[in-house]
């Protein structure tokens, strides 16, 4: 039987679980059978928000391995998820660092740059570097995307967080 | 000015630097690695082969299992679906089973005809022969970049780099990676896959490309060539790679072409050695 802490600890290791679980499994957020552009990226908008909130839920050691897994499944050179994945995590960090007190609204205009940044890097190595050929449209759609979907999962993810960190500050 | 300044430099280095309770390595440090990871990995030293090879064959059987969940939801759902089909389907089928009995006889007609064609043209009958490997898809993660999936199959079962993948009778691809037990196949609708055909009654020749949406399109026509709708395009096998003559789809509008397998719902697909043994002779 499951005691109350082993269930705590389980919800505290969520947004960990998910990570791994989106990089390994086959599920996708490419939903190019509905509307053919619509593709967004939920691992970054974890990492961001997680390591801009609760960065001790997921440490930089985890999201570089995430991004090597999920290069993996995807055929990508390794490294270059881990190393988009991370400059998202310095940019939650330096945020993190700046501000007090953040809204929606601030968070929603800072993982813009990060996502900008993440992309960009992403972008630059695969063309100039692998054989790999990808469509500045098709990231730019997935960037727009992406930030689209930002304020539904920051809403989920804040309010999982009230769930995780109640009574804690007691 | 310069303490604003000071302020930024402070907060990028110590989010570079810093490491949190729960943290044993500093971003940067894990920005070097993955650097360097990388830059092996496409520099493609001898070393690194084989370390891709059991890791690419790792993952894939532990996304296997992780993906199963995701699967099995999809398939119940669509057996209850299937289960109210079924009658009508029934009475459907049982109509078509009476067209195709009036079409076998005619089948056998052509049968005999065409092995007597080939007598008469003395052809190569390996040449027909199958060599096929069949395969399970493990993986077909949908990547707004990369189309392409993951077949149960690598080198032990002698598949090699460029093979080319069917489903029932149509191409659906090439095999661009090979692992020891699994191997991945670039998918004809991605960005880099490039593959010569040819169609109409004048054997028009062109190259069908990725185009990284469902439907690859046609390049390299001659010129001032329109492309008809509902045209059936073939492997022209210019490339030495593809056989000529595998169906691949069928014109649309603006040239693009519809494929006739639909590489989201593979679950087996065959991979074509004939090439492989034709190059060892």
């Amino acid at each position: 039987m499951l005691n109350l802490k082993t269930i705590r600890k389980i919800i505290n290791l969520g947004p960990l679980i998910f990570l791994y679980y989106l990089s390994l499994s086959e599920i996708d957020s490419h939903f190019e059978n509905y509307f053919e552009i619509l593709s967004f990226n939920i691992q970054l908008i974890i990492i961001y928000f997680w390591v801009s909130k609760r960065p001790e839920a997921l440490g930089g050691g985890h999201v570089f391995f995430a991004g090597l897994i999920n290069d993996v499944v995807i055929g990508f050179p390794l490294g270059i998820s881990s190393l988009s994945y991370l400059v998202v995590s310095l940019v939650a960090t330096y945020v993190k660092n700046m501000t007090v007190n953040t809204r929606i609204t601030t968070d929603w205009f800072t993982f813009f740059i990060a996502i900008f940044f993440s992309n960009l890097i992403l972008f630059i190595l695969l063309s100039r570097f692998s054989e790999i050929t990808v469509s500045v449209t098709e990231i730019s759609y997935n960037t727009f995307f992406t930030l689209i979907f930002f304020p539904f999962f920051w809403f989920l993810f804040t309010y999982y967080n009230s769930i995780v960190t109640t009574g804690r500050n007691v | 000015m310069s303490s604003s300044r000071d302020d930024f430099s402070i907060a990028f280095r110590s989010a570079l630097l810093q490491r949190g309770a729960a943290q044993k390595f500093s971003l940067v440090f894990l920005i070097i690695i993955a650097s360097i990871i990388f830059f092996l990995d496409i520099y493609g030293f001898g070393f690194m082969k084989p370390i891709r090879s059991i890791i690419n064959d790792g993952i894939y059987r532990v996304s296997l299992v992780a993906s199963s969940p995701s699967r099995f939801i999809p398939q119940a759902t669509g057996s209850v679906t299937n289960l109210f089909n079924i009658k009508s389907e029934n009475e459907e089928l049982k109509k078509e089973l009476e067209v195709y009995r009036q079409k076998e006889l005619s089948v056998e007609y052509l049968t005999n005809q065409n092995k007597n064609l080939r007598k008469i043209l003395e052809s190569d009958e390996n040449l027909f022969k199958e060599h096929y490997v069949l395969s399970k898809v493990l993986i077909d993660k949908s990547s707004p970049y990369l189309k392409s999936i993951i077949i149960n199959k690598g080198s032990k079962a002698g598949i090699l780099k460029g093979m080319p993948v069917i489903d029932k009778e149509y191409l659906v691809g090439r095999i661009v990676e090979i692992n020891y037990l699994s191997s991945r196949v670039l998918l004809l609708n991605d960005l880099n896959s490039r593959i010569p055909v040819t169609f109409g009654e004048d054997g028009v020749q062109a190259i069908l490309k990725g185009s990284g949406g469902s439907r690859p399109v046609l390049e390299y026509l001659p010129e001032g060539y329109v492309v008809e709708e509902g045209l059936d395009v073939f492997t022209s096998g210019k490339d030495g790679i593809f056989f000529a003559g595998s169906p691949i789809g069928t014109t649309v509008e603006k040239g693009e072409v519809k494929l006739f397998s639909e590489s989201s719902q593979l679950s087996f697909v065959k991979v074509d050695l004939s090439k492989q043994k034709k190059e060892a002779f």
